[in-house]
């Protein structure tokens, strides 16, 4: 078990880190509240309204094509570990994978997906 | 790389599949891409006629097995996929679907099939049956402007998610207990080291056969079929209900005789039950609907419960009765459906079949045929089948359930046949319905064809019944 000290050493020191900063900031930080401040920040829709509302399906259209990409690398990573064991039919399954995600990614791409208008 | 020869049929159809994925915006008539759709299922069929031999017995690491059992069932699901999309060409037009992106979703959903029958292993099983859905939920939501269909999708979507979460849970218990996904593997545990009855392994049996049993929707876990059929477009809903159906048998039947071999006695338990239910609860259900596709989905169930019944036995010549008997279910439930289809809006309601026979008498004799075939009244396919299945169940020694299943024959003979009165002994009512559709023909030709052939020589389908080995 003590090859596992070190990371418990590592657990214990990053969660008091990060604990003694969050609470040096709500304790010495300056605060005046504004209604700017308390809007969401940088990314995602500002609320005009309850949540229920409608979202823009475009966010949905990136999201679904981000899962593409996504794929690619969870696949592509491992096989670029284990890529002098596998030799050139590793490679060759690898391109007949690519190409058939770039069909799905070709499909999206004529059918205006990626114009944001 | 001759592991290869073993997916001919499957790489015909994805490659067909992703072609008209890649030029679906400039495809505008459904006709044109129907075409190619029914080239890829003949050419799957002859690719896996051709190289039957060619290749090894099984292959990718003993996942895929390329017997009898999974070349029967591919020609099945390509015969499938082709009607299918003959049966479709007018809907697709007329509901402004983007034909391309149909014909490619139902390519895909049958190479998913052909997986899940030619699998030997439990998470490719789950693999090839994943394919199916997915791409079935879309098809069953296609038209979106439909509210209906919608609910439909979605209805369908959760129910079939739950199940696969069900299968696959069931997948990792057994995995858990043996240390095995592959059928042989997981037999031989299971008697080897004595772990037959271990209480993990019997849940793990009853959860997959309770998640394949909602692909084939069995009662109780039928809910999701008649709500997503009337909600599909009808050309979806013969797909599903003949292709999903034998998808679903075809894993049914491998598992149980090779995987779960040793849990034989609760595996059949499992099957008689559902069995039971499904065809009394399908034929009672069906006697109240006016809704042709709703009924259909109810005769649907009914003939999933018929089915089971050459599964309760375990034996490789009640695993044949299945196979015939849903290959000839496939073929009549098509015609009927395309009978439904052919006839366009009013074919949709029991009301629009009065008084058939004086306005298109052929398209009555035919709706007829299908009829008496679903009913399993001789000298149809639908009777030999029906006889096949029962007979096993006979010599199983499962005589209440043989009694219960000719009972429900009678009574499903009501809906099945009231239609028939509607046709024959009513006033036509409105105008007469027009020709029927080129393709909607040709579809019905060759399911008449092959349900008067499978009912005047049965005996040619049992020398391609090959159970799995």
């Amino acid at each position: 078990m003590s090859e596992y000290l070190g990371i418990v050493i590592f657990f214990v020191l990053s969660g008091a880190v990060v604990s003694a900063f969050i609470l040096l900031s709500s304790v010495l930080g300056p605060k005046k509240p504004s209604a700017v401040k308390s809007e969401p920040f940088e990314c995602g829709e500002v609320p005009f309204a309850l949540p229920m509302g409608r979202v823009d399906v475009k966010f949905y259209l990136t999201a679904i094509l981000f899962i593409l990409f996504d794929v690619e690398l969870v696949f592509l990573y491992p096989w670029a570990v284990a890529y002098r064991g596998l030799g050139v039919s590793g490679l060759v399954e690898m391109v007949i994978f690519v190409v058939i995600l770039m069909a799905g990614f070709f499909y999206a791409w004529d059918n205006g997906a990626l114009e944001w208008s | 790389m001759t592991d290869l020869l073993l997916l001919l049929p499957e790489i015909v159809l994805v490659v067909m599949a992703l072609s008209l994925i890649v030029v679906a915006r400039r495809v505008e008539r459904a006709q044109s891409a129907a075409i190619f759709t029914v080239i890829a299922a003949a050419a799957a069929i002859f690719a896996g006629w051709a190289f039957s031999g060619a290749g090894p017995a099984t292959g990718f690491g003993a996942t895929i097995s390329g017997d009898g059992y999974a070349q029967f069932f591919n020609v099945l699901f390509a015969a499938n996929l082709a009607l299918a999309a003959l049966l479709s060409v007018k809907h697709l037009d007329a509901e402004h679907v983007r034909p391309a992106e149909f014909y490619a979703l139902l390519l895909l959903s049958s190479t998913g099939m052909m997986l899940a029958a030619a699998a030997t292993d439990l998470l490719v099983v789950y693999l090839g049956l994943e394919l199916m859905t997915l791409c079935s939920y879309i098809m069953v939501g296609i038209t979106r402007d439909r509210s209906i269909s919608n609910e439909a999708a979605i209805k369908y979507f959760l129910l079939a998610s739950f199940a696969s979460a069900l299968l696959l849970y069931g997948i990792s218990l057994a995995y858990g207990v043996t240390g095995a996904t592959d059928f042989q593997a997981i037999a031989s545990a299971a008697s080897s080291r004595g772990l037959a009855g271990h209480p993990l392994l019997l849940v793990a049996v009853a959860l997959v056969a309770v998640g394949l049993a909602f692909k084939i929707a069995a009662v109780p876990f039928h809910a999701w079929a008649p709500d997503a059929y009337q909600g599909a477009s009808a050309p979806v809903a013969a797909f599903l209900a003949a292709g999903s159906k034998a998808a679903g048998l075809a894993a049914l039947g491998r598992v149980g005789l090779i995987a779960f071999a040793p849990e034989q006695r609760v595996w059949a338990g499992i099957l008689v039950g559902l069995a039971a239910l499904s065809i009394a609860g399908g034929s009672l259900l069906a006697l109240s609907q006016s809704n042709m596709k709703r009924l259909l989905a109810y005769s649907s169930i009914a003939h999933a419960g018929y089915a089971l019944l050459g599964l309760v036995s375990g034996t490789p010549d009640g695993i044949s009765a299945t196979m015939t008997y849903s290959f000839v279910y496939a073929f009549m439930t098509l015609g009927a459906f395309g009978v439904v289809i052919g006839l366009g809006e009013r074919g949709e309601d029991l009301a629009g079949f009065r008084g058939l026979a004086a306005t298109a008498p052929g398209t009555a004799a035919l709706m007829l045929l299908f009829l008496l075939s679903l009913t399993g009244i001789p000298p149809t396919a639908g009777f030999a089948a029906k006889f096949g299945v029962i007979l096993n169940a006979v010599r199983s020694g499962h005589l209440v359930l043989a009694v219960l299943a000719v009972v429900c024959s009678v009574v499903s003979a009501f809906f099945y046949l009231r239609v028939a009165v509607y046709m024959y002994m009513t006033e036509p009512q409105g105008v007469a319905p027009g020709r029927l559709p080129a393709e909607v023909s040709a579809a019905l030709a060759v399911a008449a064809f092959l349900t008067i052939m499978g009912g005047m020589f049965p005996e040619t389908f049992t020398a391609w019944t090959v159970p799995p080995s």
